[in-house]
């Protein structure tokens, strides 16, 4: 969670919670390199996206390795342990730059602007165990410093089990299928994905926590309505002959932070159990794989905020499309990522409680992204967005720079970047965010004389992994 | 869909799971276990009985067992050193024993080869002609002399039938210039030219 400026007045809470909408969580471990003996191009073309190898990785539970384990066996020879000799311990290290079209209203002084062109020193420090734990069990775990927010927070994790089974005869030419079957215990839906067309692990990789972002997005969307880091999930999934993948798991609430147990204090409280899909089909053809899919979850929310966690609640219908083509050349590597996210909201807590004025709402998000690599080295990305949704003039209501003066969530623009990558495990990056609409839409969206173009944003990025 | 029912469903699929896993693990019982788990790491890459899609990894399926033991213990003592054997094959090899090497050796050699792909068919007849001639004017004897007359190998030089071409060319390339370790391929091929492989390469790949 990134709260970059305050705003006072009754808007305030919704306001910062959608700033954190554009608190990307990307990462790429060197202890998975340590664990394998290989290097970050058999994982990622470029770190954090995957290559088939590094989902075959992922869904195998975190586990292949190739140094020295301490190992404990029973009486009937079963493995009691296997601890790797060195733990899989990393770094990760962000450092940025971020400049808008034009400077935000300072926080406390009326009429004042902010100082125009942030450095964040760190913007983000994290530290990882991802690797092996037990034979067949590893984890993605990580411990995040933010640098706006000046604490050490609990970020994305990933526990998982997993069994690799073959199926049918070997030799005499007859086709062998492997399935690899998992279990998962994770704290964001889609966390545990492994394809980068879902939020979690999608585009843009990183981006300014400073700058403005837009009023809303789906709840499955990267950590909108606070489904990230404030639920646990546990699922059950089945890889078919690397080509078929189905999962489904079930979260509920589990807030970090804040009132323990969980009351009227807390903020977006998930209600019983969320169901989350997914299936997805990879298809792989010489240096080509090409994966369609759907995702989706159903969430059931108490507003809280002063609200008690009882009674008629607000849910939250996502379903969601994808499609994933990468092209790994020895030379050019290619990606294109996209989807489509479909939301339907029935808001019957918020409107009986005068924070919705409509009792169904619907959200869209369309995002689309192109990418291209030489050698791993220097390439560039262009993506679109587009969120668009019903008008409502309480949820999405009037305030400076965070608000929207006709009710509507809309924005749309282009992030474009360029990436530099001196070694394997790190990456200076200049991005660029252009808005057409912003909340809703071009010229004085906020009803306090801002334009989209003015939250255009340039963002400069050191991201380093070791 | 009520979660009660959801929840009652993805409970009812466990035994399907199950029933699965049973029946996978009554296969595997038949061959070495240990074998087994090994194969299924190298599948990642080398694809299902060795059997690979991504050119980038080669076909392991029908290669002669001393060129794989060979390579295995260039990749563990990181004797080979490539760039892809470096990125990828150090770290996988590390960790395997003399034994399980020769195990995975007998292991490939056994499976059924991939079968090999069409091309640009004037290129694969000039590639042919390169296999079973050589490049007399150059002093590059023919391949078919050390690989076999179908590209099968033979002892410890390898199959390249059916390999696919992109990875011929590079260990070709790697050769030349000595980045993989190769004396006497070294030799053979330090005045072939690229077109030269890229014909030889396309005929390799196509049967």
């Amino acid at each position: 969670m990134r709260y970059t400026y305050s705003l006072g007045g009754p808007w305030a809470l919704p306001v910062l919670t959608i700033l954190c909408f554009a608190a990307v969580d990307a990462r790429a471990v060197p202890s998975f390199a340590r664990q394998t003996g290989m290097a970050c191009a058999a994982c990622h073309t470029v770190f954090p996206e995957l290559t088939p190898f590094g989902r075959e990785f992922k869904l195998n539970g975190y586990v292949m390795d190739n140094i020295k384990q301490i190992t404990g066996i029973d009486a009937a020879n079963r493995s009691t342990l296997s601890l790797n000799s060195i733990p899989p311990l990393s770094v990760m290290l962000q450092v940025s730059y971020t400049h808008t079209g034009a400077a935000l209203p300072d926080s406390a002084a009326t009429g004042a602007l902010a100082k125009d062109g942030d450095v964040l020193f760190p913007q983000q420090a994290s530290i990882f165990y991802a690797g092996k734990i037990a034979d067949n069990l590893g984890a993605f775990m990580q411990l995040t410093y933010d640098g706006a927010a000046d604490h050490f927070g609990f970020d994305n994790t990933d526990i998982r089990y997993a069994r690799h089974f073959n199926l049918g005869a070997e030799g005499d030419g007859a086709k062998v299928h492997t399935l690899i079957v998992g279990v998962t215990l994770n704290n964001n839906p889609t966390i545990q994905d492994a394809w980068n067309t879902t939020p979690a692990w999608g585009f843009p990789y990183s981006g300014s926590n400073t700058a403005p972002s837009p009023i809303t997005s789906t709840r499955i969307d990267s950590g909108g309505g606070g489904l990230g880091q404030n639920v646990a999930g546990l699922g059950v999934y089945a890889w078919y002959d690397s080509s078929v993948y189905a999962e489904l798991s079930l979260y509920t609430a589990a807030i970090v932070g804040g009132a323990h147990p969980l009351d009227s204090t807390q903020a977006q409280v998930a209600h019983g159990v969320l169901p989350y899909w997914r299936l997805a089909y990879e298809h792989r053809w010489d240096r080509n794989s090409l994966e369609v899919g759907t995702y989706g979850i159903v969430a059931k929310q108490h507003p809280g905020n002063g609200l008690p966690l009882t009674g008629i609640v607000d849910q939250y219908t996502d379903a969601a499309v994808d499609a994933q083509y990468q092209f790994i050349g020895e030379d050019h590597l290619f990606t294109v990522l996209t989807t489509y996210i479909n939301e339907k909201q029935k808001l019957d807590a918020s409107f009986a409680n005068a924070l919705a004025q409509n009792q169904s709402n619907t959200l869209k998000t369309f995002k689309l992204m192109g990418e291209y690599y030489y050698q791993r080295t220097i390439g560039g990305a262009l993506g679109y967005f587009d969120i668009t949704g019903s008008t409502d003039a309480l949820l999405y209501a009037p305030a400076p720079v965070g608000g929207s003066a006709n009710g509507s969530p809309a924005s749309s623009g282009i992030t474009a970047e360029v990436n530099y990558l001196p070694w394997l495990n790190t990456k200076l990056q200049l991005q660029y965010t252009h808005y057409d609409k912003f909340n809703g839409t071009s010229n004085n969206y906020d009803g306090s004389g801002r334009n989209a173009s003015n939250n255009d944003t340039t963002y400069v990025l050191a991201w380093i992994n070791f | 869909m009520k979660l009660s029912q959801l929840i009652a469903l993805s409970f009812a699929t466990l035994p399907f799971i199950g029933g699965l896993a049973h029946a996978a693990d009554a296969a595997a019982e038949k061959a070495d276990p240990a074998l087994q788990n090994t194969v299924q790491t190298c599948a990642a890459c080398h694809g299902a009985s060795g059997r690979s899609v991504a050119p980038t990894f080669p076909n392991l399926a029908a290669q002669t067992a001393p060129y794989l033991e060979a390579q295995l213990k260039a990749f563990k003592d990181q004797t080979r050193g490539d760039p892809d054997a470096q990125a990828y094959m150090w770290g996988m090899a590390a960790p395997l024993s003399e034994a399980m090497i020769t195990e995975l050796a007998a292991y490939y050699a056994k499976q059924t080869p991939a079968k090999g792909t069409g091309g640009d068919t004037a290129l694969i007849a000039r590639g042919k002609e390169v296999f079973e001639k050589g490049i007399p004017a150059a002093q590059i004897p023919a391949c078919a002399t050390c690989h076999g007359a179908h590209a099968q190998g033979m002892a410890s030089f390898p199959r390249l039938a059916g390999q696919h071409a992109p990875y011929l060319l590079k260990q070709l390339l790697v050769i030349q210039s000595a980045l993989r370790n190769a004396p006497v391929m070294h030799g053979v091929v330090k005045e072939l030219t690229r077109d030269q492989m890229l014909a030889v390469t396309a005929y390799l790949e196509s049967i």
